[in-house]
């Protein structure tokens, strides 16, 4: 069953442009020039209940206005939205009390103080009865090993110990579906592990998730479904296999060599980028040969002095996109 | 009767917070304790002097002008706040957006914060202060009557927060809302009667300042304090002039709603 | 040795002028409010007077002369020395100070050259306007008074900077306290009165133990014929303090590289 039903959302609003200098500045004290910004354009998609979805794109793509607007602190410019039942942006009062939101950078733990004490505000906040806020306090804090941790003042703590005293304070009055935005980013292996097995853990229970990312790891181990973005329109919607099986199985070789070489040819190994005769960057294809066999092959052909193997990055994973598609057509 | 048992418990829990923040910090009130008193001293010689040789200027004699500075200095232990300057933080930097997902009203939040953030002040500015002054300075700092003077340091607590909460809105629209806040403040610092009583103003000044709200945070629960009320040649009984004040503080408490509501418009249309 | 640090100081000059042109529309705007809010500053002594009140002896524009004088001294000390309890404030919550250990220059130099603030100029011009305005009204000035006003006015910013410094020395123990001015802002009140106004306990205070006397009083007592061997003797306590000041500082230093360290 659908729990979240976007129809034809767009979002688009003006911003003034300003010059920098000083003249400019004062000329557009007077007037301005108007610029259209197209930040989400006719997007549609539904989200089943007990889902966990991944909203990717680049910087910039609209993925943020887009659960801004789910969240129903942001307009849209047009289109429908119904999220459990509710109209986000107009019942945002009551909707509200029935959601959880992480957003990256924006923290809702009082700084000086220990994160209890922040949690407690948000019992009287979202009036979360004694007995049920103390039981989810429990089990959220041991999920997360945190007992020791939300007696200690915010500042001291580590971003990843402080990220998860985020996600607590979010769960705390048990909402039924809950946004992050970037809820991962600028953590270390270890902690984007601990909040990914959170999440996996909290959506056994129940609860829906949706997640905005760039980071394609996060996708890859916790969403079934994915949908992409890219300048403000969706060009993906689908399983997390289908969107594997349109890119197939690829990864990203950067390679300093040692001795200089002409041109690198194996069989599965394209040239994406050469910098000068020592600096590769590769894309190699992993459906038919192991990561292993193709470093092995690579350490016979040249010397290199450093290699390092990364996930497509999301451009990359964009332009795939948009070339199966007219392939299909 | 629930509603109000809920919203005692959000007044409860984040005036604690807020409490708990800020009492890190109580080392940084106290130099209220030196402060005040050392502007006091410099007020009781300059008034000393000046009133050498007469009884009364402008309606007020030497031993209300003293009270009038004691007063006005513990009346601002007990009603500022930085409203202003903490919300265009919260919009500058985009954290707004944590308080539009949670299901409160976020002037709601400021004024349990003033409550918390005022409780230290009480204990580490106010009570000190009026220590120093009624036992070490010798200062008649009696009320003339204890009850109307709490209701009206009540009303002047909620006019400050009102005019600064409504201040500080300004960021959803300007980028350089500093600017407005500044001249606000300097505004007030004079037209408050925080600088000398407002009757020292000239009289068609005087007559302006009548109309402005600057007078309610300040001048008035002063005057209420020490007992009798003039502006502009106006006297007032203190319940008519505590009763103008409550009909102050409920217009700007609807202005500032209907600002509220306008920023809520501009927040969730722009999204800044 | 001394040509290189005069070196140092004009660079961070050009430095802070460049940044403040960066900024112009900013700069202007905060120079207007500190320009009108310093203009306002005598507002009170103005509002005594006109209601028919005076300090005994002492003119209004006597009493404005005073009050322009101290605000082009906390002009110049802003421009010149109010940066330094910031970034010595700043750099102990970040624990950065050992940038600044590390280089080659005196620490206490190099953090009052390179906060050089020139955003403060609206206060000294606001003090300059009511100057301005105040001088005509006073009696024929000889330039023996001149000479004594200019050695008693630098006497004044010495203190100034003595203030400046015990405040950043003081921001080493009280970690992030952005009140600590406002300690010192009190006490500099005294200065803006004629001091025969006050007891004389607290006027000998004034003169001789934290010398805020000499940032208002005393130069512009010279310009009025006012002056007296009091203000000529306390030309001492004024350089005493303001050496009081570095040396509290350089020892506070050397607390911090002991425990830091």
């Amino acid at each position: 069953m659908a729990i979240i039903d976007v129809n034809n959302l767009t979002k688009t609003y003006y911003t003034y442009r300003r010059g920098s200098s000083f003249t400019d500045t004062i000329k557009s004290f007077f007037h301005r020039e108007r610029v259209n910004v197209n930040a989400v354009q006719n997007v549609s998609f539904q989200v089943d209940e007990g889902q966990i979805t991944g909203i990717l794109g680049p910087n910039g793509a609209g993925k943020s206005t887009t659960i801004k607007m789910l969240t129903g602190t942001l307009y849209p410019t047009s289109g429908h939205i119904s999220v459990m039942g509710y109209t986000p942006f107009r019942d945002r009062n009551t909707y509200v009390n029935h959601i959880g939101a992480v957003f990256g950078q924006k923290s809702q733990l009082v700084w000086d103080i220990p994160p209890i004490d922040s949690f407690h505000m948000n019992k009287a906040i979202y009036a979360i009865p004694e007995k049920e806020f103390k039981n989810t306090l429990k089990e959220l804090t041991e999920l997360f090993e945190l007992e020791d941790i939300i007696e200690k003042p915010t500042r001291v703590l580590s971003l990843g110990e402080r990220m998860k005293c985020e996600f607590v304070m979010a769960m705390l009055h048990r909402p039924k579906i809950v946004f992050l935005d970037e809820p991962t980013i600028g953590l270390d292996v270890i902690a984007k592990q601990k909040i990914r097995s959170f999440i996996k853990e909290m959506n056994r229970q129940g609860v829906t998730f949706i997640l905005t990312t760039h980071d394609l790891e996060d996708v890859e181990q916790l969403a079934r479904k994915v949908i992409i973005i890219n300048h403000g329109q969706k060009v993906f919607d689908d399983t997390l296999q289908r969107l594997k099986m349109n890119l197939g199985a690829k990864k990203i070789i950067r390679l300093i060599l040692a001795e200089p070489l002409a041109e690198i040819e194996l069989e599965g190994i394209k040239v994406i980028e050469k910098n000068s005769d020592y600096e590769y960057t590769l894309e190699v294809n992993i459906e038919n040969n192991s990561i292993n066999a193709i470093i092995r092959r690579l350490s016979e052909m040249c010397e290199f002095s450093d290699i390092s193997i990364k996930e497509l990055p999301m451009e990359k994973i964009i332009t795939e996109i948009y070339e199966s598609k007219e392939s299909k057509e | 009767m629930n509603f109000l048992v809920k919203k005692f418990r959000v007044v409860k829990a984040v005036a604690l917070v807020t409490y708990k923040e800020w009492s890190a910090y109580r080392t940084h009130s106290m130099v209220s304790i030196f402060v005040g008193p050392v502007y006091f001293i410099v007020q009781y010689f300059i008034w000393s002097v000046v009133y050498s040789g007469k009884t009364s200027l402008n309606g007020m004699e030497l031993s209300q002008m003293l009270t009038y500075f004691g007063v006005t200095t513990l009346i601002g232990y007990l009603t500022m706040d930085f409203a202003d300057w903490n919300l265009q933080m919260l919009v500058r930097t985009g954290k707004f957006l944590t308080f539009a997902l949670r299901p409160i009203h976020h002037r709601f939040f400021a004024l349990s914060q003033k409550i918390g953030h005022r409780v230290l002040g009480f204990l580490f500015e106010f009570l000190p202060c009026l220590f120093i002054f009624v036992f070490i300075f010798k200062i008649n700092m009696r009320p003339a009557n204890f009850g109307w003077a709490i209701i009206s340091v009540a009303l002047a607590f909620l006019m400050n927060l009102y005019l600064n909460y409504t201040i500080g809105m300004t960021a959803f629209w300007l980028v350089q809302a500093a600017g407005v806040r500044r001249v606000y403040l300097l505004l007030q610092s004079i037209f408050s009667g925080g600088l000398i009583p407002l009757v020292f103003f000239p009289g068609a000044l005087q007559k302006f300042l009548l109309f402005l709200p600057f007078q309610y945070v300040s001048y008035v629960p002063a005057m209420v304090y020490i007992g009798r009320y003039t502006l502009a040649g106006v006297s007032m009984p203190i319940p008519q002039i505590v009763g103008l004040q409550a009909i102050a503080v409920a217009v700007t408490a609807i202005i500032s709603e209907y600002i509220y509501r306008l920023s809520m418009k501009r927040f969730t249309g722009v999204g800044a | 040795m001394l040509k290189k640090y005069i070196r140092i100081y004009i660079e961070c000059i050009k430095i802070s002028i460049s940044t403040a042109l960066t900024y112009r529309l900013n700069f202007l705007l905060d120079n207007f409010i500190m320009l009108v809010s310093n203009i306002l500053f005598p507002l009170f002594t103005l509002l005594i007077y006109g209601s028919g009140a005076e300090f005994p002896n002492w003119s209004l524009y006597e009493v404005l002369l005073i009050q322009a004088v101290f605000t082009m001294s906390t002009g110049i000390a802003n421009i010149l020395f109010n940066g330094v309890l910031w970034a010595t404030m700043r750099h102990i919550i970040e624990g950065s100070l050992e940038i600044v250990l590390i280089k080659p220059v005196d620490c206490l130099f190099f953090l009052t050259a390179s906060t050089i603030e020139f955003s403060s100029i609206g206060l000294f011009l606001g003090g300059l306007v009511i100057f301005v305005v105040a001088l005509p009204y006073i009696g024929p000035v000889s330039i023996l008074m001149v000479l004594q006003f200019i050695v008693l006015f630098l006497s004044g910013v010495c203190v100034m900077m003595g203030i400046s410094f015990i405040m950043a020395a003081t921001s080493f123990k009280w970690v992030g306290n952005s009140r600590i001015p406002e300690i010192f802002e009190s006490i500099k009140y005294f200065g803006r009165y004629p001091q025969n106004i006050f007891h004389k306990v607290i006027s000998g205070f004034t003169s001789f133990i934290i010398p805020v006397a000499m940032v208002g009083y005393f130069p512009a007592a010279s310009l009025l014929g006012k002056a007296d061997a009091t203000a000529f003797i306390a030309i001492l306590p004024c350089f005493l303090f303001a050496m009081a000041g570095v040396f509290l500082f350089r020892h506070m230093i050397r607390l911090y590289e002991g425990v830091g360290g």
